[in-house]
């Protein structure tokens, strides 16, 4: 009762918009608390998202909220912990949001090495809009613009992050909520870029896809004596088309980007003072 | 002694013209003399010709000149081009092979082999350069010490035997030009006041001007002709605690300016036409948001990947429109280097304090060019900051608060008590979404009250300025670069016993209503010269004030001459004495 009323303190009052059903509801409740259990303060907890149902989740959490355009909240995100590296930032948004409109932007913010911890909702379907296919769409090929079926091969969101080089991928489900939670904790701690592909259903307009019962069916439990600096292994895992695989793929450790930064500053300042005199000297 | 000297030097990219104009530069900039350069780069990354023409002044300047004096050819295809623009009594310098027309109206010509110096006598033909510089320092009575002060700095890295080259180079240049070449004509360079002035292109002085403002998050995506701030910001704003990352494409960096301003940071980002397009959906979010955010537009030659490397004023509709929806933003656009600087301060200043984007236009030539600018601008910047509120605890932060006030102080993420959301979303006054018929029209009035009151802001005043006789009824508006020429021309027409004037907004968006309709009021011609085709200004004026306008475009992808906006003075004031029976000119 304690814990719950504890993350409670997380929730902003306002009422989630998403459908009765909706994967979405566990992934907030595991989300605060998370936060909860990390005894964040909420003046340091930023949260950033694109646009669909998934980047409406700011609203609803206690916390620095800025829910942006489609696509864009991963460079916002990193905007926001470049100018101020003392908060904890973290992106969330859909599949659409994260690997079809935005999706140039995963490979960079993954190589930078960003400290921060994103958050993509794989319902494998456009909720927002109603019912489009997403770049995740396999089992459920007619949707609202492929009456005909699907033209092209889904994308594997873990496996891409591993590929693009994020220091830390993990696969959890909206319905093992405690599991879900130890992984967005464990996210949040790694020093670099987190990545978390949460599988949810959209009860809408995609239920086969992140059908439930499929899902509990098909899944396993990365084995505990996975080595996840191990990048090749991570990604057999990552891609298994068999089994389902929740857990941590991979987590190792590089300078982040703010760490790279700081570098930089010492290297530039070895050549030449920081102050307006001095840059103006170049010009007399 | 003439007061003014134009100068220009004309090759192939590669043969070092480009450092036989900038040395001319730094050495009269230490001298006090007033210097504005024009260059044009070849659309190829090697070879295909270029040429830097260079004016020095006794006196402040605006523009870089109107035919040349004093011409420098380093090849047979520099005199084929650049020759008809050497003034009647003007001097070539020229290498010695080089054919030249057999009518002469009246140049001094100078020849010298400087090819062969370089190649024989020195053994490096990439001497060339220096060979012309020593034969300069000779005709134009140059310090040689200066030149070789200059050449030991720019070489001493490229080790002894590369400096020796070009010492002597320069030595023999000078020796041939005083054995061979008897100075018969008058150049020299203009007296300077002594005081010695900072010289830097309009680029540099954009990436000056942010830093002085503070400036510290810098994001950007490379572009020519913007590329230069970046890299320039790269290389010295981690020595100032700040920052610059190079993204993955323009819609990043303004989405990672949106981020690091909405943290606190001052942020900016500089691009050109193709990346403005880009961040057009961004810039609505930032409206709509209520986040700062500087945007610099570098203008090439357009539309889509267009003439990267020529100059043209053809973004402003899409500065003052782009983007869907009613979203605010303030346009700015300097008119020389060292308006740039204080502009660009400006924008930041803006920016802050109304809490929304600023994109400033420059263009090409402007970006490229090199001028001299007074210490004192430097230090005379104009300031302003983010109002930030001191959140009650308990009560939820208003963030969007409607009131007496246009702006609502922000609280940046790590402000106790202060958690809101921000969104591009219609929102009520904490920031939740919400699209009811009352709080977007308020929403709405919100963010444009904003815009109302930049108008009005002392912060503001002087960057609209008068030029020319205020009784004139000859009247022209211009923007940006454009500005140089229409002053140069208000004198020459002066001169011809005709008078006009000119008024020139810094800020296109919010116009300056009261000074643009007070001159408006006065003026019975109105000419509005601008680099491109539709006349973009043409269309805001015609629009906002309705008033008929007398267009005069070029998109030739350099700057207007002076002469051209005389012909345009001539012709509208044929058409004042006369008296004419259709009242205004025809609107262009
Ligand atoms: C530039 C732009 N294009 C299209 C849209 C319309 N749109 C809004 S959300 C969305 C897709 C949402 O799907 P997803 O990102 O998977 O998130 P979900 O709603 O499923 O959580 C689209 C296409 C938009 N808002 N902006
Ligand atoms: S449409 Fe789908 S994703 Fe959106 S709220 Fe409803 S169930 Fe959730």
């Amino acid at each position: 009762m304690e814990e719950l009323d504890k993350s409670c303190e997380y929730l902003s009052g306002v009422c989630p918009v998403w459908c009765p059903g909706c994967g979405y509801y566990g992934i907030l409740s595991a989300l605060v608390e998370a936060f909860a259990d990390l005894k964040l303060p909420t003046k340091e907890l930023t949260l950033v998202s694109g646009i669909g149902c998934s980047s409406r989740l700011p609203y609803f959490v206690k916390a620095y909220g800025f829910h942006s355009i489609h696509g864009r909240g991963l460079p916002i995100a990193q905007g926001v912990k470049t100018a101020n590296p003392e908060l904890t930032v973290l992106a969330v948004g859909g599949d659409g949001d994260g690997l079809a409109i935005g999706g140039g932007h995963l490979p960079h913010v993954a190589r930078n090495n960003v400290d921060i911890t994103y958050l993509l909702f794989n319902n494998a379907i456009y909720g927002m809009t109603k019912g489009q296919f997403s770049p995740t769409t396999t089992l459920y090929p007619v949707t609202k613009t492929s009456p005909f079926g699907l033209a092209g091969e889904a994308i594997n969101p873990s496996a891409l992050a591993i590929v693009y080089g994020a220091t830390f991928v993990a696969r959890g489900f909206s319905v093992k909520k405690e599991h879900l939670k130890e992984l967005i904790i464990q996210g949040i701690h790694h020093r670099g870029f987190s990545f978390i592909e949460v599988l949810a259903s959209c009860s809408s307009f995609n239920t086969t896809d992140m059908n439930v019962a499929r899902i509990v069916k098909n899944l396993e439990m990365i084995p505990e004596d996975h080595n996840p600096e191990d990048a090749i292994e991570a990604l057999r895992l990552a891609a298994d088309q068999e089994k389902i695989r929740l857990g941590v793929f991979v987590r190792h450790q590089r300078p982040t980007l703010g760490d790279k930064f700081q570098e930089m500053r010492r290297k530039a300042k070895g050549k030449g003072a920081g102050n307006m005199e001095a840059l103006l000297g170049q010009f007399a | 002694m003439q007061s003014d000297l134009v100068l220009r030097v004309a090759g192939e990219s590669g043969e070092g013209v480009i450092t036989i104009g900038e040395t001319l530069c730094k050495i009269a900039a230490r001298e006090g003399i007033h210097i504005v350069t024009f260059r044009t780069f070849p659309a190829e990354i090697k070879g295909g010709s270029c040429m830097i023409q260079v004016r020095l002044s006794e006196r402040r300047i605006p523009y870089h000149g109107e035919g040349v004096d004093f011409l420098i050819c380093l090849n047979q295809d520099a005199v084929d081009e650049n020759l008809p623009d050497l003034k009647e009594h003007g001097v070539l310098l020229c290498e010695a092979e080089c054919d030249l027309p057999e009518k002469n109206p009246g140049w001094t010509v100078y020849k010298a082999p400087f090819d062969r110096i370089a190649t024989r006598e020195i053994g490096s033909r990439i001497s060339k350069n220096i060979v012309v510089l020593g034969a300069l320092s000779h005709l134009l009575s140059l310090p040689k010490e200066t030149i070789e002060k200059f050449i030991s700095e720019k070489f001493a890295r490229k080790g002894k035997t590369v400096l020796d080259h070009n010492l002597d180079a320069l030595q023999r240049g000078f020796d041939f030009a005083r054995s061979h070449l008897a100075k018969k004509d008058s150049y020299r360079l203009p007296k300077g006041s002594g005081r010695k002035r900072l010289l830097m292109t309009g680029n540099e002085a954009i990436a000056i001007g942010a830093t002085a403002a503070g400036m510290r998050y810098f994001f950007g995506y490379p572009i020519t002709p913007a590329s230069e701030i970046m890299e320039w910001l790269a290389a010295h704003l981690p020595k100032m605690g700040g920052m610059v990352l190079q993204t993955e494409d323009e819609i990043s960096a303004i989405c990672s300016v949106a981020g690091a301003s909405w943290a606190g940071g001052k942020s900016m980002t500089s691009t050109s036409g193709p990346g403005l397009s880009l961040m057009s959906e961004t810039i609505g979010l930032l409206s709509m948001a209520e986040i700062p955010a500087v945007i610099v537009d570098s203008q090439r030659g357009g539309p889509s990947t267009g003439m990267p490397t020529k100059t043209e004023q053809s973004d402003l509709l899409l500065a003052l429109y782009g983007s869907h929806g009613d979203a605010t933003r303030v346009v700015m656009a300097p008119t020389s280097v060292s308006d740039s600087l204080r502009v660009t301060a400006l924008a930041f200043a803006v920016a802050e304090k109304y809490q929304l984007p600023v994109i400033m236009l420059v263009d090409q030539a402007l970006s490229a060019r090199l001028e001299t600018v007074d210490r004192e601008t430097v230090e005379r910047l104009p300031q302003g900051s983010r109002s930030c509120a001191s959140p009650a605890d308990g009560a939820p932060f208003v963030r969007y608060q409607l009131g007496a006030s246009a702006v609502s102080p922000a609280a940046l993420p790590g402000t106790q008590g202060g958690e809101h959301m921000v969104t591009g979303m219609e929102h009520d006054e904490r920031g939740n979404f919400a699209c009811d018929e009352e709080t977007h029209t308020a929403m709405t009035v919100k963010r444009f009250r904003k815009l109302a009151a930049i108008e009005s802001d002392p912060l503001v005043a002087e960057f609209c300025t008068r030029l020319g006789d205020e009784n004139s009824e000859i009247g022209i508006v211009t923007w940006g670069s454009s500005a140089g020429p229409v002053e140069e021309a208000l004198a020459v027409a002066k001169g011809m016993g005709i008078s006009a004037q000119a008024i020139i907004p810094r800020i296109l968006n919010p116009l300056p209503h009261q000074e643009l309709k007070t001159f408006f009021g006065k003026v019975k011609r109105v000419i509005v010269p601008e680099l491109n085709f539709v006349g973009q200004l043409a269309t805001l004026l015609r629009s906002t004030y309705r008033i008929p306008t007398i267009g005069l475009t070029k998109v030739k992808g350099v700057p207007l001459d002076p002469s051209e906006i005389v012909e345009k003075i001539v012709e509208a004031e044929s058409t004042l004495n006369a008296r004419s029976t259709r009242a205004y000119g025809r609107a262009g």
